[in-house]
């Protein structure tokens, strides 16, 4: 029967969020479609003792491909190793993580060559007379969508964090079988030298589950300093709004916006920042937003869960003690 | 080396809630008195393009699948440094989903046929699907690279520079290829000269249309393998809960300890 095959890059340390919430919702699906077997695509070097995890957190079946090849594979790896065990395997719905390899390449790319329907960016689903709707974001989040992939195949790639992962359940039992490699794929784009940046970024927004960031009203790079102490002290990651990465106050690596990350923390501080539509595209479905900011008449106040109306030269120093004084 | 980029129009995504509405039956945002703009990214690639233009030498072409409103978009990219614009305008494209707007550009490209990089935003400002670039590589048979931001060498192969987590990495392609363009530091669009405005509304734009391309329904892919269902504005109800406090001191600390008891800390 044809299944619902979910994706994941592990490596030797851990299995990614994103690839246990694909299986969340491929249980999700597969009860909804009617008990369509879910298998799962295990990718990456020394990663062999995390399948049985993805057995727990829902697959029936990890087919695991665990090779040297595969550590930092080039995109065109990936997509040619998908693309063969998808025209293999012939599912019904293939799920990948909305990032930057599976998102931005692999699953484009693997839609065309199969003449496959794909939706991307996907934060929720319904089934509706056995066909598949995808809920997505559209216009930077100021609408939302239904959309619909036509086809055998159905490609969907799903945005972190819009899917909790199941629980793991240490007496799901399903079959892990190794899937041979095939040698030497041809690669025309080729990655030839990786640089690290020499400044320090902290924590990555896409890992962080809470987020401080700032916008034009820090005024400057020595203002964001207070925002990286409250982050410090919170375990946070610091992020920015276009204007504060286009004046260099932050790397645009952790510009926060419908042009930059689209993060979607339990906690969200916005700092000095008024709430457009850029932004919010990036923040808006974070779980708790609190917005800081000396205009009580900003557009953020209408878009925030939680407000404080005050300068935050005045406002977060004494939240950095308040947070220092409940830790001690 | 001649770089072509793919240029969308798209209405200002800066309009704010309070004034963006929807047609929920055409599933499509109404237009009302917002401005039309280039789609972000897209902006973004055509800077890429003519900084390129500026180290290496070579030529820029602009292309884009559009109206006659769109021609002061192409207008814009030449003012910016481009040299040559070209419409695509058919009746015909205006239903197609992204393999058909692929099948489009495709087309174009053939007929223009001496380019060597194709730079697409690496996803719209509207619908942002991101599926057009990678869809235009594959229906061209050309290697593809994405999400880069620059190109940081052009010598018979290019080198791109592609942001990461913790830094960047240098990829190296053959040419005749694609890149889809992300932003960084490097790469914020200019700004228009007057000089460079004067230029771009001299210089003469060709529509080409699906006979010129020789395009019909059929080939377009009028079955439609990506469809949107239903299009709503989501309603929001948040009502934002002010920490009270007599000095910013007191309502810092209000707020977290507001944040503890809702066991966010």
């Amino acid at each position: 029967m044809a299944s619902i095959l979910t994706f994941c890059m592990g490596t030797r340390s851990s299995i990614p969020r994103s690839g246990l919430e694909l299986l969340a919702v491929a249980r999700s699906l597969s009860q909804q479609l009617g008990s369509v077997p879910v298998q799962a695509l295990f990718l990456g070097l020394g990663v062999r003792e995390h399948a049985p995890a993805l057995i727990h957190h829902g697959a029936d079946q990890v087919l695991l491909a665990d090779h040297p090849c595969l550590e930092r594979p080039e995109d065109e790896v990936v997509l040619g190793i998908t693309e063969e065990v998808v025209r293999q395997l012939a599912p019904r719905v293939v799920l990948l993580p909305h990032d930057e390899l599976f998102g931005g390449h692999v699953g484009p790319r693997l839609a065309y060559r199969l003449k496959a329907g794909i939706v991307t960016d996907c934060t929720g689903f319904a089934v509706q007379n056995g066909d598949i709707r995808w809920l997505r974001p559209v216009y930077g989040g100021k609408a939302m969508a239904y959309m619909c992939a036509r086809g055998l195949l159905q490609v969907a790639t799903i945005r972190s964090r819009a899917f909790e992962p199941l629980p793991a359940d240490a007496l799901r039992t399903g079959e892990i079988q190794e899937i041979p490699i095939p040698e030497a794929f041809s690669t025309s784009v080729t990655v030839v030298e990786r640089v690290e940046a020499a400044e320090e970024r902290g924590l990555s927004l896409d890992r962080a589950e809470i987020i401080v960031s700032g916008g034009r009203g820090m005024g400057s790079a020595e203002g964001f300093s207070i925002l990286h102490e409250l982050a410090r002290v919170l375990g946070a990651a610091v992020g920015g709004s276009r204007p504060a990465a286009d004046m260099g106050w932050v790397p645009h690596s952790h510009l926060v916006g419908q042009t930059g990350k689209i993060v979607a923390p339990k906690l969200y501080i916005a700092v000095g920042i008024s709430g457009a539509t850029q932004h919010m595209a990036g923040a808006g479905s974070s779980k708790t937003i609190v917005a800081i900011n000396k205009d009580p008449d900003a557009p953020i106040f209408k878009l925030a869960h939680i407000g404080v109306v005050g300068e935050w030269e005045k406002v977060v120093p004494p939240l950095i003690r308040s947070f220092q004084e409940m830790r001690s | 080396m001649h770089i072509v980029v793919c240029l969308k129009q798209i209405i200002d995504p800066e309009v704010p809630f309070h004034l963006f509405r929807i047609d929920p039956v055409a599933k499509t945002q109404i237009r009302g008195s917002h401005p039309l703009v280039i789609s972000s990214y897209d902006e973004v690639a055509v800077e890429v393009a003519i900084q390129a233009k500026e180290r290496w030498g070579g030529q820029v072409t602009i292309v884009s699948i559009g109206t006659k409103e769109t021609i002061q978009s192409l207008h814009q990219a030449l003012a910016m440094g481009a040299d040559a614009a070209i419409l695509l305008c058919d009746p015909l494209f205006e239903q197609t989903d992204s393999f058909g707007k692929a099948r489009i550009l495709a087309a174009a490209l053939r007929k223009i046929g001496d380019f060597d990089l194709i730079l697409c935003g690496r996803q719209a400002g509207d619908v942002e699907m991101g599926l057009v670039g990678p869809f235009l590589a594959e229906e061209l048979g050309i290697p593809c690279a994405t999400l880069v931001a620059n190109l940081v060498s052009s010598n018979g192969k290019v080198r791109l520079k592609r942001p990461t987590e913790s830094g960047y990495e240098i990829l190296e392609a053959p040419l005749p290829c694609l890149a889809t363009i992300t932003n960084d530091e490097s790469n914020v669009p200019r700004y228009a000269s007057v000089k460079g405005i004067r230029a771009a509304m001299r210089t003469p734009i060709p529509t080409w249309t699906a006979t010129d391309l020789s395009l019909d329904a059929a080939a377009l892919g009028q079955e439609g393998r990506i469809e949107i269902d239903e299009m709503w504005i989501p309603q929001r109800e948040i009502r934002c809960e002010l920490i009270a406090g007599e000095s910013a001191e007191e309502r810092a600390r209000n707020l977290a300890l507001r944040l503890r008891e809702l066991g966010l800390v």
